[in-house]
């Protein structure tokens, strides 16, 4: 039991255990609202824009896009590593936050997960399409082939990444699709129509809620949450590690790994918040996503948003420390260049920005949060675009300087992104319940269940 | 014993109190009686404790498969780095280089752990996609908690269902249970 005097309460209203299922399960078990529908419609004509710009660059060539022979990364591997680093609040939110016992975790925890599987569909999808040949997206898999027993480079970080990210996807779908069995199998038995039972049924693998089986599962996912742990840590740093083994001055930095994960959750946070500032609205929770959960979230970003900000100063201090001159230029070039529009928006998004949450009246009204949340997002975008393009486009010979411009396909692509995960994202508030049912009743205070 | 015959007779303990549920399990067990199962839709904390369950054995079979991944990881990069055929040169860097094996034997002793984990998981509590589950009440997942103890010998369904009373219970029910 989580009570205490002194501790705002996790779920507001004095809720009894049939009203949390009866809350959770209403958008699932009701008719889809009009709002629903408006927002699934448009999410999927937006996912529409990304088949149609997918396909022609599949078909036509990554010729379709502005890269050039300098800048030979750009927006793809932008948004890839937007993606991935949306992709890590889930596991964070429910993995360290439940090894530190951080109970608010609760009500948040299921609808980051799946924010973090859809925001890691999106990444890969990036991946795939910037191969250029994408029906051999298998090579990096060390398969036995006919070229002679020639196998992957154990040695590069993009095999690393292919085993990080894959493993990664993997486990986030088996922790989250275990998390859920309990929760399908309430719908399970609250179910009126056979196709609703026969398809929750099958989903909730004959959960009856025994002890016993308790008494595992919680086992299963301490230990799922101890080894996530190092995992949601090892992915982002290995996705750092493609450009820090490099030795393109910008990449070419120890710093990297902690900072990626530091801006990793940074984003994810942000993108949570951004979900659930609306969601708690639309789907009729406040009372479970409470203004504590908020304020909680708005001090990780506070947080996360100094810590990266530490590792832009760092990165300068180091550049100039370091003695090396084409290091000491691609950072003067990134604050004074002809990028320097992007690096300034990436500095005030991610530095400035979240400073104002030391002030409680911020971290207090929900549509400042929202407002913030999607600047978070914008700036983290563009860090990426930052140390990817502008460490690029001037490095050690000047004859091959160059600019990027990027086309409205890569436009489309980024936009459609956006459309993929909200589809997905959609499709989840609708079939399946947003909030963590068994651990909310568990935690509930003890006087609220009693009538 | 019960499973001679085809029919196992229940006596169920409807509650909606995890507290409750804690006082009488220790009770009923205490008084000598063999609880079959308790049905929550929600962990009870020294629940397993009350019962007497042993605690699982699954973080061993945890660290096996942990190190079946590790040794996956291993025996594969030394085999396609250096086993097969010749040693395979890139760039002349090193080969069998031990930091960099480590993110791939990291990656797989994580993926080998998490899926052999919930496998066995699976296995060991008889889950199954589209099992169809015998509830003994359909509110065991949504606000009921139900307290199962086999009924031996008819003659203790008095003494099982004052202990239930005495402990709170919304209802006590007896059940046939067909194998």
């Amino acid at each position: 039991m989580y009570e205490s005097p002194i501790r705002e309460v996790l779920v507001e209203g004095g809720k009894t255990y049939t009203d949390v299922s009866n809350d959770i399960c209403r958008p699932l078990e009701n008719k889809a609202t009009k709002g629903w529908w408006i927002g699934f419609i448009v999410s999927a004509l937006v996912l529409a824009l990304w088949i149609g710009a997918t396909t022609y660059t599949l078909m036509t060539g990554i010729g379709t896009w502005g890269l050039n022979k300098t800048v030979g990364w750009a927006f793809d591997i932008t948004n890839f590593v937007f993606w991935v680093g949306i992709g890590h609040a889930g596991k964070l939110i429910s993995a360290i936050l439940l090894l530190f016992r951080q109970k608010w975790r609760m009500s948040i925890n299921r609808s980051a997960e799946a924010m973090t599987i859809f925001a890691v569909i999106c990444a890969a999808s990036f991946i795939v399409s910037h191969m250029g040949r994408p029906w051999v997206a298998y090579w990096p898999i060390p398969l036995p082939n006919a070229f002679g027993s020639l196998w992957v480079n154990f040695n590069s970080p993009l095999v690393w990444d292919v085993f990080a990210i894959s493993t990664y996807f993997s486990v986030s779908l088996v922790f989250w699709y275990l998390g859920l069995i309990p929760d399908i199998a309430t719908i399970r038995d609250r179910a009126t129509t056979r196709m609703r039972k026969f398809m929750y049924n099958f989903f909730a693998m004959g959960w009856d809620g025994s002890a016993r089986t308790w008494n595992r599962y919680e086992l299963v996912s301490l230990i799922l949450a101890g080894i996530s742990t190092p995992l949601v840590l090892s992915v982002h740093s290995i996705v750092s590690m493609d450009f820090a083994t490099s030795v393109i001055p910008g990449w070419h930095t120890t710093i990297f790994p902690p900072y990626f994960v530091a801006g990793a959750i940074f984003s994810g946070f942000g993108m949570v918040l951004t979900l659930l500032v609306i969601g708690r609205v639309v789907l009729k929770q406040e009372e479970y996503i409470t203004m504590g959960h908020l304020d909680a979230m708005c001090k990780v970003v506070m947080l996360t948003g100094s810590m990266v900000g530490l590792a832009y100063i760092t990165e300068f201090f180091i550049a100039a420390y370091s003695g090396v001159e084409y290091e000491q230029y691609a950072f003067i070039n990134r604050a004074t260049g002809p990028y320097a529009w992007a690096y300034w928006i990436m500095m005030s998004c991610n530095l400035i920005a979240p400073q104002v949450f030391w002030t409680k009246w911020a971290r207090s009204t929900p549509w400042f949060i929202f407002v913030l949340s999607i600047i978070v997002n914008i700036g983290m975008w563009f860090e990426r675009f930052v140390i990817i393009v502008t460490s690029l486009h001037r490095d050690y010979i000047t004859s091959s300087w160059a600019m990027y411009t990027p086309t409205w396909v890569e436009f489309s692509i980024l936009i459609g992104s956006f459309g993929l995960f909200f589809t997905l994202y959609f499709l989840f508030v609708r079939y399946l319940p947003t909030i963590n049912m068994s651990e909310i009743k568990a935690i509930l205070p003890k006087k609220q269940t009693q009538h | 014993m019960s499973m001679k015959n085809n029919n196992q007779k229940l006596i169920l303990g409807i509650y909606d109190d995890p507290d409750k549920v804690l006082a009488a399990t220790r009770n009923v067990r205490k008084a000598g009686f063999d609880i079959k199962d308790v049905y929550t839709p929600f962990p009870i904390h020294g629940i397993d404790k009350a019962m007497g369950i042993q605690r699982s054995r699954l973080g061993i079979s945890a660290f096996l498969f942990a190190m079946t991944g590790l040794l996956t990881a291993v025996v594969m990069m030394v085999y396609m780095s250096w086993g097969d055929d010749w040693e395979i040169n890139i760039g002349g860097k090193p080969n069998l280089h031990i930091p960099t094996y480590i993110p791939v034997t990291f990656e797989l002793s994580i993926l080998f752990t998490a899926f052999g984990m919930v496998a066995t998981f699976f296995i060991v509590s008889k889950m199954a996609h589209g099992k169809n589950p015998t509830l003994m009440d359909i509110r065991q997942t949504d606000d009921r908690i139900v307290i199962a103890v086999n009924l031996h010998n008819t003659g203790d369904s008095d003494a099982i269902n004052k202990i239930f009373q005495s402990n709170g219970a919304l209802e006590v029910k007896e059940r046939d249970l067909s194998i």
